[in-house]
């Protein structure tokens, strides 16, 4: 679900420090190497059990996908499976019922809004950061104020509301729920803001139209922040789940994450399908974040959104 | 196209035309502006200004998907709250999973970034794997906690090797379900709340703790005198985030107990969806619901802020 969003942050600090700049003295600095070699261990300790505490529940998932069913809830417990069973992995896509659609599913939509929000979300932020047009500044004030709206509140007026236009159990209700979302409009607004105005200035002057500054002179400068939008976007549709079980009732339309918590809920034993099938589902997204793992960073740090 | 809409009459002079000129880009600026910003106005008024309409609406009604009248019933759906006992088991079970889970992923989340930030060697491997909990879905997450406090799951495993030895079902008992769901949130939310605090971090002049430093000053201390009081404003931030979260938490419960055993893990979301969706003409009700959850949220928000003060002092 992706409900938190958060107000524009501004988190630079002026402070009026006053800086001593004391020698130190010379005799002090042996001891104070060997504090720092000897913090630098615990540190170093510390790091590998908060590495263990948050990493191992994936390793041993990872590991787990490949033993046999009755292997990874085995007592006593085994680490590395006896025998390594690859096969497990082509038969969450034979056992559990419809999964290459599903994958289908969960790429399509995560594209689809990807591409949506890529332009809607530049297009808005652009008229925000640049454009002067009547009532923008409230409308601004507003977007931010019903950010922090919990989504909850708007989930039974909207389902009526999709149920009418005849989009449920359709793609058509996640594209019009996520074909822009607010929060990247802040994202995007906040960059253009950073961009110098000459270049615009000197398009205005040659005579070319609003969209063709936005389209061939701002949206190719803006990259990093297009960036960050895509692969945020793409996390968010990727991990969808909520809006899923809420819209989609055919099994033909849910994607990787519905599918497998309702596969879970009838084959509770299916340990073997449910650890591979749960690595399948988080394959994606890990290679995004690893490529993409700076823009991730600056966006979460701007918008507070996952 | 029309030309004297600059905001100040122009003289008629040489300047004068260089001015209507200008009016009439105006124009079009403010034309593309309105064209641009279309997108958003129509998000704005029906899916969530009108949306908010509705669900108020909605909630002063009898309301059915499938009923063809849906009668007028007044505040009905918000008095009778109070005398609902799963309402009552929700709201309690959601305030205490709220509030231990806020206080503890923020305060692990600042510790995380605290560690993460020093220039130590292979800072970035570290950052990367600790945010991996964040970046997988909240199913995936729930499958490997199925896994993990499966009575001879991880958990279990790793209690046994230190000697330990027990066979507890953590999710199919009333003292522990609930906990044990605070616990998976902590671990995946946290990293997330880590990147925010690591970015903030970096904004602090680092001049502020050389001069402590020349003070001879404790790094527990540091942290503790200039460290948190200066990120009050993300720590706001982190908290109000953390309790709109957590007041709506939905996924976990659904997959893993459903709310159970015996409604321990009965939160107020699921509850809502189960009006919505299991229970007939309770469409109002969960509307109702929904409505008081966002005014907690809104209150509590509101609350954190007062307690917190965003002010910065030096």
């Amino acid at each position: 679900m992706s409900i938190g969003s958060s107000q524009a942050l501004d988190t630079k600090i002026n402070a009026p420090v006053a800086i001593a700049t004391m020698p130190e003295p010379r005799q002090v600095k042996d001891t104070t190497e060997r504090i720092n070699a000897l913090e630098v261990v615990v540190r170093y300790a510390l790091y590998i059990v908060i590495t263990l505490f948050l990493f191992t529940p994936f390793v041993m998932t990872v590991l787990s996908s490949f033993k046999t069913s009755a292997e990874v809830i085995a007592f006593p417990p085994t680490l590395l499976p006896s025998v390594w069973h690859p096969e497990n992995y082509l038969n969450v896509l034979t056992q559990i019922n419809g999964f290459p659609r599903m994958v289908f599913n969960s790429f399509f939509i995560t594209f689809a809004a990807v591409a949506l929000n890529l332009f809607f979300d530049s297009l808005v932020g652009y008229a925000f950061a640049r454009l002067e047009f009547p009532y923008k500044n409230t409308l601004f004030a507003i977007m931010i104020a019903t950010m922090v709206i919990p989504g909850f509140v708007f989930i039974v007026p909207r389902y009526i509301l999709l149920l009418n236009a005849h989009l449920v159990n359709t793609y058509g209700a996640l594209l019009v729920l996520y074909f822009l979302q607010p929060g990247y409009i802040l994202l995007m607004t906040q960059f253009f803001k950073s961009i110098p105005r000459d270049l615009e200035e000197a398009a205005i002057v040659d005579g070319m139209g609003w969209f063709g500054i936005f389209w061939k002179i701002i949206l190719p400068l803006a990259r990093p922040a297009l960036l960050a939008t895509g692969i945020l976007t793409f996390a968010g549709m990727w991990n969808g789940f909520f809006d899923w079980l809420i819209y989609m009732q055919d099994a033909t339309m849910f994607n990787i994450q519905l599918g497998l918590t309702t596969f879970r809920s009838v084959y509770q034993n299916q340990w073997d399908l449910i650890m591979a099938g749960s690595v399948l589902a988080i394959l994606p997204i890990l290679l995004v974040y690893l490529v993409g793992q700076r823009y991730f960073v600056r966006g979460i740090a701007t918008t507070g959104m996952k | 196209m029309a030309v004297s809409v600059a905001p100040q009459a122009p003289a008629a002079t040489a300047k004068g035309s260089r001015r209507s000129k200008r009016g009439g880009m105006a124009i079009a600026e403010r034309r593309a502006g309105l064209l641009f910003v279309t997108p958003y106005l129509i998000y704005f008024l029906i899916l969530q200004l009108g949306a908010l309409i509705f669900a108020f609406w909605v909630s002063f009604h009898h309301y059915d998907l499938l009923a063809l009248d849906n009668p007028f019933v007044g505040l009905r759906n918000y008095v009778r709250l109070p005398a609902n006992q799963d309402f009552l088991i929700a709201m309690r079970n959601t305030t205490e999973y709220a509030v231990v889970v806020v206080i503890l992923q923020t305060v692990f989340a600042l510790l995380l970034a605290v560690l993460l930030d020093s220039k130590i060697k292979g800072r970035n491997f570290f950052r990367s794997t600790w945010y991996t909990p964040s970046i997988a879905s909240s199913v995936v997450i729930s499958m490997i906690f199925l896994y993990v406090y499966h009575p001879t799951g991880l958990l279990n495993s790793i209690l046994g090797l230190v000697g330990i030895h027990t066979t507890e079902a953590y999710l199919e008992s009333t003292t522990w379900a609930l906990p044990a769901i605070m616990f998976l949130n902590i671990w995946t939310t946290a990293p997330t709340f880590m990147l925010m605090f690591l970015a903030a971090l970096q904004d602090i002049p680092k001049e502020i703790y050389e001069a402590s430093a020349v003070d001879g000053a404790s790094a527990v201390r540091k942290l503790f005198s200039i460290t948190i009081p200066l990120l009050r404003p993300i720590i706001f931030l982190v908290v109000s985030l953390g309790i709109i979260g957590t007041f709506q938490v939905f996924d976990q419960m659904f997959i893993m107990t459903s709310g159970g055993p015996l409604k321990a893990t009965l939160s107020v979301a699921l509850l809502i969806y189960d009006n919505l969706f299991k229970d007939t003409g309770t469409v109002g009700v969960a509307c109702a619901e929904a409505i008081v959850l966002g005014l907690v949220i809104f209150a509590l928000t509101l609350i954190s802020r007062r307690v917190i003060d965003t002010r910065i002092e030096y």
